[in-house]
């Protein structure tokens, strides 16, 4: 048995002790201590800590989730360590972020799902009456939640579009992929008033509320479900901070949600939305090229320095943040969240 | 940011004043610095307003302006940086409506108007990093080089003092009580604070001014507490749950409680006071509601835990508000000057929203034991048995009265006054106001001849009720309050607290134990006034100040 100590952004330390057997974040969690993470398989590098003191042993991972340097330069990833000796970590985020109690596990029935332009399904939960949590939807804009399909199948990860709620309502967006275990439910089983598993919510791709900077939000794809959750939350709050959105997708008949872009653009006057198509198909009159592209356009025509919130696939956060880098923001103003296939 | 206005305020070798990235109390420098700025603005309407009112001109509303926005500015009340450019904005548009009515009423008057300078000169930015620019001309200690450190202590101690008179008095505002002389004093002290007064004796006085019109303020708040709900009498309080839906209630603001009642009747959901809120229960208006089932928690300092495991929606109506943990973020909601960035906030009074919260969050499954503690011995219910109390008193079977009062917070040397109340002697009697009582008003005092040992009168915002009851029992004796068998134990932490000192050192009252620190923006020479001329102790040992109280009664 090793004893681990982790020293939080803020200042605060958390310590639990880690069988040499253990993964990190297991052990924590053994110990009611929930850290952030999100695959649980060294593919995301939301649970990744920089090392201050002591030895782990890295189980297989992806580098898009923890670089050759990184790793050098002494970080690890909790869901993927093991213990060889004590341990002292330092973590990128503040003890708020750290869960004490377990992630919620709650029934959902299936309320409605349907086309979101050509590449993507629009799929509404409602839970169900718990005792321990009641109704409620209560989450922070920018979460997400771990779905379970009916047969126990597959679990996967989707960011919540709608804002948290008294009505236990979910809304999320979901890529289709060639045999994707979701596409294939959701093309041949799906039906209203399936049962599914919600684990959440989870994530700490969330709003700075403190920040007095701009908001900017660059999403490509489904990617743009935090960043709608997010706006609806600023809208039902009559947030009157500045905000743009580019949201990018491949071709014209990808886009959707426009309604909802719409809606958001009455309630949230000073919301600039940019659409960015990659490769249009047909006549295409916004703008052509990526929303990193659209981003740096945008950068250079203003002084000030947005807070950025980017969500997509890693190619696209890569390129956002060299990007805002190269306009000057620091890199603790970046704030990202990879989304991958599966 | 610099900021010492309260109790936890960082303290080190070097001196003491929060001026890192975030305060003690989980202020940004940002908001910090933005406070500043609102009060220096502030200043300028009082400059305005108090040269107008002397000509015969007044604008009430933009008193009443003063008043919340001096609330926001209170330890634990409003965090959100964003809030505060709003506020302050608003403020310049009040600043400017009083600078016409002050010329006008000048020029009607037939003198020429002065020409203000300092705060009244000021042009705050209208954004945030233009503000941010702003801060140093407004930062309490700007000019401390020139001042020197005992005028800058002065000045802190009216503008902290003036912080508590606003905050009654806006309580006492939304409930319909209002007085020109509070205003007229509010005006002043905003005035006096703008125009760099130097002088330690006449900012002496200005500060026990500012404790007069706080004893206004606080008979305002009396009055519009008792008028608007009845005279509070002695009631047995609920402390563990009950099963069901659940909203917990927190901060001072009895009318938004009253509107969450309301909101809440016949709907299967159970309504909780929380810290500040207790004394609501002992209030003849709030009896009728039987949905109003408990008191829920401790005090402030615990409320990170505490709102965790409490499962359903929650209220701060005023202070005192910490950062809102993730567990619940989501179903926290701030009213009237209370605020966080990202939470949201009720503006209108409208509280439909957290009953339809409290219906989707599970409530208590079941009922805990019954626990209750008995609170309400307000000015009526104790002058009510003053011949009792008297007789108690001249029989030898009570021998003392502690009255310990003021807040609760976090820092270890709290301790003394749980020793103090604990190591009390059987045949003293205490009384309680504010939420330092938390600390042991679960635990069995017993009685002396039938009266409870332990009387609780309140919170804080009571504390006019014990000046009565004290005055009342000294006329009855036929002496003077510093002549009555009574000790006063303070705990203070904010502004409050800084508002009822000023009080009882205008009202004469000496021999107050003040801890569990002194305030830091208090320099050793002000201290040594204090000490010598109004007997201000700081507390010691409970028990070596229990047998000090005794032997100067004996």
């Amino acid at each position: 048995m090793y004893k681990v100590s982790l020293l939080t952004r803020d200042g605060a330390t958390i310590a639990f002790d880690a069988e040499p057997s253990d993964t990190l974040l297991d052990a924590a969690e053994r110990a009611s201590i929930y850290l952030p993470s999100s695959c649980r398989e060294g593919g995301c590098g939301a649970c990744r800590v920089s090392r201050a003191n002591g030895e782990a042993e890295l189980m297989s991972y992806s580098s898009s989730a923890l670089s050759e340097d990184e790793r050098m330069a002494g970080d690890i990833l909790l869901c993927r360590a093991q213990p060889r000796s004590d341990l002292a970590l330092r973590a990128p985020f503040d003890e708020a972020a750290v869960g004490f109690a377990p992630i919620p596990e709650r029934r959902s029935s299936l309320v409605a799902f349907e086309p979101a332009g050509s590449g993507a399904v629009r799929l509404q939960l409602q839970y169900e009456d718990d005792p321990t949590f009641g109704r409620a939807a209560q989450f922070t804009a920018g979460q997400f939640v771990e779905v379970t399909l009916p047969d126990g199948s597959a679990k996967r990860s989707y960011s919540l579009a709608n804002a948290p709620n008294w009505d236990g309502k979910l809304e999320l967006f979901i890529r289709l992929q060639p045999n994707g275990a979701f596409s294939n439910y959701l093309r041949d089983h799906a039906a209203i008033g399936d049962t599914l598993q919600v684990r959440g919510p989870q994530g700490q791709f969330t709003a700075d509320e403190t920040s007095a900077a701009p908001r900017w939000l660059v999403v490509g794809g489904t990617g743009l479900a935090p960043a709608l959750s997010m706006l609806r939350q600023m809208a039902e709050f009559a947030d009157q901070r500045a905000c743009r959105l580019f949201f990018g997708v491949n071709k014209v008949d990808e886009l959707f949600a426009l309604d909802a872009m719409d809606e958001l653009k009455s309630a949230l006057p000073q919301l600039v939305v940019t659409l960015c198509v990659w490769k249009p198909e047909k006549e295409w009159r916004e703008f052509t090229g990526t929303p990193a592209e659209a981003l740096a356009l945008a950068l250079s025509a203003v002084s000030e320095r947005p807070d950025i919130y980017v969500c997509g696939p890693p190619a696209l956060i890569a390129a956002t943040e060299e990007t805002a880098r190269s306009a000057g923001i620091p890199h603790d103003r970046i704030f990202s969240e990879r989304f991958t296939a599966a | 940011m610099f900021c010492y206005q309260c109790e936890q305020t960082y303290r080190s070798d070097e001196g003491a004043g929060c001026a890192g990235p975030k305060g003690m109390c989980g202020k940004d420098a940002a908001t910090a610095d933005l406070q500043d700025v609102l009060l220096y603005v502030c200043e300028g309407v009082g400059q305005y307003l108090h040269r107008a009112r002397l000509l015969g001109a007044t604008d009430i509303e933009a008193d009443r302006f003063i008043l919340f926005a001096s609330f926001t500015t209170l330890t634990n009340v409003n965090f959100n940086a964003a809030k505060f450019v709003e506020l302050i904005q608003q403020a310049s548009q009040i600043r400017d409506r009083a600078k016409s009515l002050y010329e006008d009423a000048a020029r009607a008057a037939g003198t020429a108007p002065e020409t203000l300078s300092g705060p009244a000169a000021f042009s705050p930015a209208t954004d945030m990093a233009g503000l941010l620019a702003q801060a140093s001309e407004a930062a309490v200690r700007k000019d401390a080089a020139i001042l020197g450190e005992d005028v800058v202590g002065l000045r802190s101690l009216i503008l902290y003092g003036l912080k508590g008179v606003c905050a009654y008095s806006h309580h006492a505002r939304v409930l319909g009580q209002e007085r020109d002389a509070i205003y007229a004093a509010v005006e002043h002290a905003l005035d006096i604070l703008a125009r760099e007064e130097r002088d330690v004796a006449t900012l002496l006085d200005e500060a026990l001014a500012l404790g007069r019109a706080n004893f206004l303020a606080m008979e305002a708040l009396d009055a519009a507490n008792t008028g608007t709900f009845g005279a509070p009498t002695p009631t047995s309080v609920r402390v563990t749950p009950v099963k069901g839906k659940a909203i917990l209630v927190s901060g001072h603001d009895l009318k938004d409680l009253h509107a969450i009642l309301e909101a809440t009747k016949d709907k299967g959901i159970n309504v909780y006071t929380h810290g500040e809120m207790l004394p609501a229960h002992s209030y003849p208006k709030f009896k009728s509601y039987p949905h109003l089932v408990g008191n829920y928690g401790g005090a402030w300092q615990d409320q990170q835990k505490e709102f965790a495991e409490f499962p359903g929606a929650i209220v701060m109506t005023s202070n005192c508000l910490i950062e809102p943990q993730p567990r619940y973020r989501g179903r926290i909601f701030t009213a009237g000057p209370v605020g966080w960035a990202g939470i949201r906030h009720i503006a209108d009074e409208n509280f439909a929203i957290v009953a339809q919260a409290a219906q989707a969050l599970p409530g208590f499954t079941e009922d805990a034991p019954e626990q209750t503690i008995t609170i309400g011995f307000g000015r009526d219910t104790v002058l009510g048995v003053a011949d009792k109390v008297i007789d108690a008193v001249k029989s030898g079977a009570i021998r003392h009265f502690f009255l310990v009062g003021g807040c609760d917070g976090a820092a270890p040397g709290r301790n003394y006054y749980t020793d103090f109340a604990e190591e009390a002697p059987k045949d003293t009697v205490i009384l309680t106001i504010g939420c330092g009582k938390y600390r042991f008003n679960k635990h069995d005092f017993g009685t002396i001849g039938g009266l409870p040992r332990l009387l609780d009168m309140g919170q804080c915002n009571d504390a006019y009720s014990a000046l009565v009851v004290a005055t009342k029992l000294a006329e009855a004796f036929g002496v003077g309050v510093n002549e009555l068998p009574l000790s006063l134990i303070v705990s203070w932490f904010e502004q409050k607290a800084a508002a009822v000192l000023l009080t009882l050192l205008a009202l004469g009252v000496r021999n107050v134990r003040l801890g569990p620190t002194l305030p830091a923006f208090l320099t050793p020479a002000l201290v040594d006034v204090l000490v010598e001329k109004f007997g201000v102790q700081p507390v010691g040992d409970a028990k070596a100040d229990i047998e000090a109280s005794l032997a100067r009664a004996a």
